[in-house]
């Protein structure tokens, strides 16, 4: 029996060597294609490499706006700016709250904004995380932060995408990557912004569905509320427009409104903001930006009332 | 509670070190722990059907020492009796009441007779074909006298929720396990590293064969309205390999955690698709449910002795039945029967027994045998087909699409790279089982490796492999259902 567990227990152990090294060998070596449980893509659809290069030479804005790409393809700093407004957007693909919480360790002290805009997309709640991980392990340097969401989100995909991060990070083998600033037909904005070229959406059929809320993700969102109460930081929740064709699928609209009113200042611009789907957006769920304009400028009258 | 799950990765160990370092003084204690650890694992799933095996477990204990104690024939027919009505009974109502009630309905409605009766909503328990099975073969062996009743009740109860064959097999017979509880258990190196390796391939076919190919054979069965023939085809190809994979796979983890508890359980599967006829796929294919059918049904029934016409009779009764074991649909019930086809023509021409050992060649088949393996291959894949299908009409309308020019084209569906990666990992899957089918699994010959670096750097490629192509979500076993 001792030989047996002796055994088992080197086995372990040479195994995690070879799975470390097997990954790296995998991440390197092999196409992407063949790397189904190891996703790492840098420079990806969303640019989160640029703006969360950006993010690191940006300080005491305004407002800081956080979210999934509805907050990047719909919060343009360029209005804000003409306002006399410091903001930035710090939306990247399809963040979930453990993300957005995750972004906050990381960059809350040195951006100390004035108040915080979170586009709070039922999606992102009921999702694993996954995705919104490691797009993030990928296009920033990694800490203690992605090991704590690693172990949150508990997903092997995660697990390898973290070792292959932290084995490139550690050899800085990402700091001569440029990105391109325009690609597959949106170009990145300074402050976070992702500009669509002008399209508009034709009309599909889309399923009924339930919002159902992941337990990680409402927590993770009930931890952000409590540190941004601790400092005094004003937050508002936006559920930002959407079609009203994929907006009306959701049954349970109402009920996530009630949930997200019990948390802070909340509102839900597909009831507030009555947008024409074939005009103002460019798919099911984004604006074009034509709506982005009207979507901002509604934002700022809105600010205007919350002074008075 | 599955096996591939984290809830098992974190059992296992637990049970394992009670086994050995807690109750391994005591056999009464180690049985006692082997009840304990698998009623939680069923209970796991819905502890509710824990009553019916416990109940099932008192009926055939009672039945056993019942019959023990008389020598009226009559007395005996009566008990033996009332542990398959019990046991069939458990079964008929959970698996086929609403099968049956349907059918009787759309039957009298042919007749002009109208008849009315409302169809339940029952939850299958798991498992409960395999587990029923395996007690009625303590009560029939008993009947048989070929196996001494036993008095003492948690041996019996191990032997019948014995959890790494509790809810998908193998079947054991009491023979051959029941005696295993009675001896006292020593901890085997050789045999628990034999367990850990057959584990190990087991969860390689279940995680990365089957639940790859379950996503593009679920794809592509559920939308086969709109997919060309070639597409059919691949989809009926994925099933092939997912059925398979997922089975055996848990056949090995079965077998594998029972060696981890000094206990051999018989083998289940045998490389069926390199099989060169029918008759041997079947000798490869699911032993423990064959062998128990061949015992307990096929030679009651006179076997391949007697007429043709009687040997007709009997193996269409064996494949049908067999079948509609597996569930309560039509077309396992076709699924059994063109099974029984395939079969007859050996079984008429006396050549059933051709293909006794496994496939010869050192690399390669011969050109006459990789014929023959295709044939059978084939033939396995078109009866797939009415196995995955909902009903008679849609297997018949996924035969029909595959049958006509579309064959020839190109195949259509979401995700074609992806399931490229699939096939080559079913082709290293096959290369393995391959060189390995002389074996009882096909890594089981690393035993004989004597280079430990070798040994353990082929086990962590298997364990990167699984990591790196496993499915992320848990999927439970297809033989579950049944």
């Amino acid at each position: 029996m001792k030989k047996y567990i002796r055994n088992i227990f080197l086995l372990t152990g040479s195994f995690i060597v070879f799975y470390v090294v097997g990954i790296i060998l995998f991440g390197e070596l092999t196409p992407s294609l063949f790397t189904q449980n190891l996703n790492y893509r840098i420079g990806t659809y969303g640019h989160s490499f640029t703006r969360l290069k950006e993010v690191k030479d940006v300080k005491d804005v305004d407002i800081l706006f956080l979210g999934s790409s509805h907050a990047y393809r719909g919060f343009d700093p360029g209005i804000y700016k003409r306002n006399g407004l410091k903001v930035f957007n710090l939306g990247t693909s399809s963040q979930t709250p453990i993300q957005t919480h995750l972004l906050l360790n990381r960059y809350l002290k040195n951006l100390n904004p004035k108040l915080i805009i979170y586009d709070v997309y039922p999606e992102t709640f009921s999702s694993d995380g996954v995705e919104s991980a490691v797009d993030i392990i990928a296009n920033d340097k990694n800490d203690m932060n992605s090991l704590k969401m690693a172990f949150n989100i508990n997903h092997i995909k995660v697990y390898n995408t973290l070792i292959y991060g932290i084995y490139r990070d550690l050899l800085n083998l990402n700091e001569n990557y440029k990105e391109p600033e325009c690609k597959r037909g949106g170009c990145y904005i300074s402050g976070g912004f992702v500009q669509e070229k002008l399209s508009f959406y034709s009309k599909k059929e889309l399923k009924e569905k339930k919002i159902e809320i992941d337990p990680k993700q409402l927590k993770a969102f009930e931890n952000i509320r409590k540190e941004l109460d601790k400092k005094r930081i004003p937050l508002i929740l936006v559920y930002s427009p959407i079609t009203s064709n994929d907006y009306q699928r959701y049954t349970n609209n109402d009920s996530f409104d009630s949930l997200m009113q019990s948390y802070s200042t909340y509102y839900n611009f597909n009831k507030n903001l009555n947008l024409n789907d074939s005009i103002y957006f460019y798919d099911s769920n984004h604006l074009n930006q034509l709506g982005v304009n009207i979507y901002n400028k509604e934002i700022l009258s809105r600010l205007e009332l919350i002074k008075d | 509670m599955l096996f591939n799950s984290l809830d098992f990765a974190v059992f296992l160990p637990i049970v394992f070190i009670l086994y050995w370092f807690v109750t391994n003084k005591n056999l009464k204690f180690q049985n006692l722990l082997i009840v304990v650890a698998s009623y939680v694992f069923y209970g796991w799933w819905d502890w509710r059907f824990l009553s019916l095996i416990f109940f099932s477990t008192i009926v055939d204990y009672s039945v056993g020492l019942g019959l023990n104690k008389t020598s009226s024939k009559r007395k005996r027919k009566l008990l033996l009796w009332t542990s398959i009505a019990v046991n069939i009974g458990f079964l008929g109502f959970f698996k086929y009441y609403n099968f049956f009630l349907e059918n009787f309905i759309a039957a009298f409605s042919l007749f002009g007779k109208e008849i009315s009766g409302s169809s339940l909503n029952i939850i299958l328990p798991v498992g409960i074909s395999f587990y029923t099975f395996q007690t009625l073969s303590y009560t029939i062996d008993v009947y048989k006298k070929k196996l001494e009743p036993t008095s003492n009740f948690i041996s019996f109860s191990a032997f019948v929720s014995f959890f790494p064959q509790l809810v998908a097999g193998p079947i054991e017979r009491a023979t051959n396990l029941l005696p295993q509880f009675y001896k006292r258990r020593v901890f085997d190196y050789t045999k628990a590293a034999d367990g850990m390796r057959q584990i190990l391939w087991g969860l390689f076919k279940k995680v990365v064969i089957a639940d790859n190919c379950a996503e593009f054979a679920d794809q592509i069965f559920n939308n086969s309205a709109d997919l060309n023939g070639s597409t059919l085809l691949l989809g009926a190809f994925f099933f092939t390999f997912q059925i398979y994979g997922d089975f055996s796979g848990y056949s090995d983890i079965a077998i594998g955690t029972a060696r981890l508890f000094g206990f051999n359980l018989m083998k289940n599967f045998a490389f069926p698709y390199f099989s060169r006829d029918i008759a041997e796929f079947w000798r490869r294919w699911h032993i423990s449910l064959s062998t128990w059918f061949r015992d307990y049904l096929y030679i009651p029934l006179g076997g391949s002795r007697g007429s043709n016409a009687m040997k007709v009779r009997n193996t269409f009764i064996i494949f049908i039945v067999s079948g509609f074991w597996h569930g309560a649909n039509w077309t396992f019930i076709v699924w059994g029967a063109l099974n029984a086809l395939y079969f007859l023509p050996l079984l008429i021409t006396k050549n059933n027994r051709n293909n006794m050992e496994v496939v010869s060649g050192k690399y390669l088949p011969g050109f006459k045998e990789f014929g023959l393996i295709t044939l059978t291959f084939s033939l396995t894949v078109f009866t797939w087909i009415f196995f995955r299908a909902e009903n008679i009409s849609h297997a018949f309308s996924y035969i029909g699409g595959i049958l006509n020019e579309s064959l020839f084209d190109i195949p259509e569906f979401e995700g074609r790279l992806k399931a490229l990666r699939t096939i080559i990992l079913i082709a290293f899957f096959v290369l393995a089982e391959w060189f390995g089918r002389k074996e009882k699994f096909a890594i089981a010959n690393l035993a004989n490796v004597n280079k430990k670096a070798i040994r353990w750097s082929v086990y962590c490629l298997i364990m990167f492999l699984i990591a790196m192509y496993m499915q992320t979500e848990e999927t439970p076993f297809i033989y579950f259902q049944f």
